[in-house]
């Protein structure tokens, strides 16, 4: 099933929520691949389905059925499922997230919280944090701690810091949503950017507007991909 | 960065509530502290007193030795007096080194505010006392002689080659002394003696003859059950109603006085370390609360359950530790206090009792912090460890 040289092997995915008695199909199988360097919009209004896909895809939670492929690894297929220590070292390695909020450290200056992901790993890289926020624009910021940043250079900081492992993939849940639209656009810039770069990006919004400026677009309705 | 600093800058983001939770546990272990280095210093302390008394067995006249020793130092005429002739049986007695007679008696004047006690000593006696140092003088030099002890010397304010007068109208006629020696301080009862020779007491006060207790040095201390047994044997066929009790036991009876106060110490000190745990559960597992997103966030990015349960127990740990630390300080800043306090508080404390520290008092106070750290820490690190990261990141949106 290992896909050549596809990041993203997604076939017949499909996860469901038990609410008490009910079951909630969140999506209902859905199949997607994403190539490196490329740069997929997962597009779809509210409850479609954007988060939990993503979870699926960066192993933080486990598909009810179907095929999964991420970087060469397995998560899962049909029964079958990868460990949880599988599922962490594929986060250390191979995936980064970002977030609609931005979940940095409050006791941390910018450089230490693009560290931390280094720290279970027993690395210091402390100059590569510092090129890598550099490279995000944030060069003159490494010192302050988030309440003495804008929203804009959080995200930046969240950016850097899920850059660090050197993924192949970058998981980007909404990262725009609390920005207003002239940083929203410097941040998605940034990212096309990155994905031209050769990082796979998978970006799940609600914005038809990002969407047009994606490699590929996933438009996602109630659990299902819908054509064209 | 490391896991050091993470939990270092977690503990210190609430420092109040930090601290208060160190404070808990510094007090535990001040206790704890204070409670073994006393068990340590006033064992040692008793044990060099009865060594420097260079004494294995000692013969009083029956009666309770303690009651004796309430009715010298509070006046009025020592119970029972044993003869002289007795002394010369114990001098023969087979496997005794040396041994001194001894007699006292006490003038009490000015309603016990004044309050002279009397010892009357043998030439034997500095063998038994060989740590005995004159800060004046030396020993007699003629029958109306004395030698005082440090603090009898300064409230008189005579020093060698002065001379003091005995007298207790009318049991005690007016009597010249010449001071032939004084003590260094020892803080002990000899600071607070006159010793005069033993012939002279006994005319002096009128008991010629008599004796109130013998000490006997043994020339090999692990015959002194045999010694002990035959100088007892001795006293039934004399029908001299001597009591023949090894200062060892002595020891014994002091310290056994004492556990009971140390049980309960011992409890408070537990409810103490029962409190100061609670409190470092509680705020740990706050902390763990607090930062559910932010522990989540972790995990999304890359760590384990195994990594988050040991950023937790180390904070847990960094917390008990500091505590265990303030609390060996605070227990080296108010131990003067704590033996004054002692002083004023036991039957009897050591002249050389302090307290101080030893590397085993640090050690244990610091592997009881380790250990309570581990405890403490066990719960809160596993609940962050199964935190789960999308419902921790979920969390916020709604
Ligand atoms: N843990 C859960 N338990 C039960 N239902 C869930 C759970 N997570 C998601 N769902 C449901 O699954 C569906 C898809 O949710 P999901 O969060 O993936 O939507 P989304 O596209 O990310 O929406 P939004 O744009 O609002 O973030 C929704 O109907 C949601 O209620
Ligand atoms: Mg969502």
């Amino acid at each position: 099933m290992k896909q050549n040289g596809q990041i993203v092997y997604a076939q017949n995915l499909a996860k469901s929520y038990a609410v008490g008695k009910r079951e909630i199909e969140a999506l209902r199988g859905i199949d997607f691949t994403i190539s490196p360097g490329e740069f997929v919009v997962l597009l779809g209004p509210s409850g479609a389905g954007k988060t939990t896909t993503l979870n699926l895809v960066g192993g933080l939670d486990r598909p009810t059925s179907g095929a999964l492929s991420v970087a060469g690894q397995m998560v899962a297929e049909g029964e079958l499922h990868a460990t949880e220590r599988s599922l962490d070292a594929l986060r250390r390695e191979q995936v980064g997230f970002v977030f609609s909020e931005f979940h940095l450290l409050p006791t941390l200056t910018a450089v230490e919280n693009v560290q931390v992901p280094l720290v279970w790993v027993d690395e210091s890289g402390r100059d590569r944090a510092e090129a890598l926020l550099c490279r995000v624009g944030l060069g003159h910021r490494l010192t302050h701690r988030p309440d003495e940043l804008s929203g804009g250079e959080m995200q930046r900081v969240a950016l850097a810091r899920a850059l660090i492992n050197e993924p192949a993939l970058l998981l980007a849940d909404e990262p725009t949503a609390n920005l207003d639209t002239s940083t929203r656009d410097e941040i998605f810039e940034l990212l096309r950017e990155l994905s031209n770069e050769g990082l796979a990006i998978l970006f799940a919004t609600h914005d038809h507007e990002l969407a047009e400026r994606g490699d590929t677009v996933l438009r996602l309705s109630d659990g299902v991909i819908l054509d064209g | 960065m490391s896991w050091i600093a993470i939990a270092l800058k977690n503990i210190l983001r609430r420092p109040i509530r930090s601290i208060l939770t160190v404070a808990g546990v510094a007090i535990a272990v001040a206790m704890l502290f204070n409670l073994l280095e006393f068990q340590r210093g006033y064992e040692k302390g008793l044990r060099s007193e009865l060594s420097d008394l260079g004494a294995h067995i000692m013969i009083v006249p029956r009666g309770c030795p303690y009651e004796a020793a309430t009715i010298v130092l509070h006046g009025g005429k020592w119970p029972r007096y044993m003869e002289e002739d007795w002394y010369s049986v114990v001098r023969g007695t087979d496997g005794i080194e040396s041994s001194t007679g001894i007699i006292m008696d006490a003038i009490i004047r000015d309603g016990g505010r004044e309050n002279l006690i009397y010892m009357g000593i043998d030439d034997d006696y500095p063998e038994l006392r060989p740590s005995w140092k004159y800060e004046r003088g030396g020993w007699f030099d003629e029958p109306a002689s004395a030698i005082l002890g440090a603090s009898v010397a300064r409230s008189m304010g005579v020093s060698a080659g002065d001379t003091i007068t005995i007298h207790d109208e009318p049991r005690v006629p007016a009597t010249q002394m010449k001071v032939a020696g004084v003590l260094e301080r020892t803080n002990s009862q000899d600071d607070g003696l006159i010793f005069l020779p033993q012939h002279t007491l006994q005319k002096v006060f009128g008991l010629e003859g008599k004796l109130v207790v013998i000490l006997v040095k043994l020339s090999d201390v692990s015959r002194t059950d045999e010694v002990v047994s035959s100088l007892r044997q001795a006293s039934m066929e004399a029908d001299a109603g001597m009591n023949v009790f090894p200062l060892s036991e002595l020891l014994n009876t002091l310290t056994s006085l004492l556990s009971s106060t140390r049980v309960f110490v011992l409890a408070i000190v537990v409810v103490a370390f029962v409190i100061g745990g609670v409190g470092v559960l509680t705020t740990i597992l706050m902390a763990v609360f607090e930062r559910t997103r932010e522990i989540g966030m972790m995990k999304a990015m890359g760590a384990a359950r195994v990594d988050v349960f040991r950023l937790v127990w180390l904070e847990t740990l960094f917390t008990t530790i500091g505590g265990g630390l303030a609390g060996v300080l605070l227990a080296l800043l108010s131990g003067r206090g704590v033996v004054a306090l002692l002083r004023l508080v036991l039957p009897h404390t050591p002249a050389d009792f302090a307290m101080g520290m030893s590397g085993s008092t640090f050690g244990i106070c610091i592997g009881v912090s380790v250990v309570l750290g581990v405890i403490a820490g066990t719960w809160p690190a596993w609940r962050a460890a199964s935190i789960s990261p999308i419902t921790a990141i979920r969390g916020g949106s709604s």
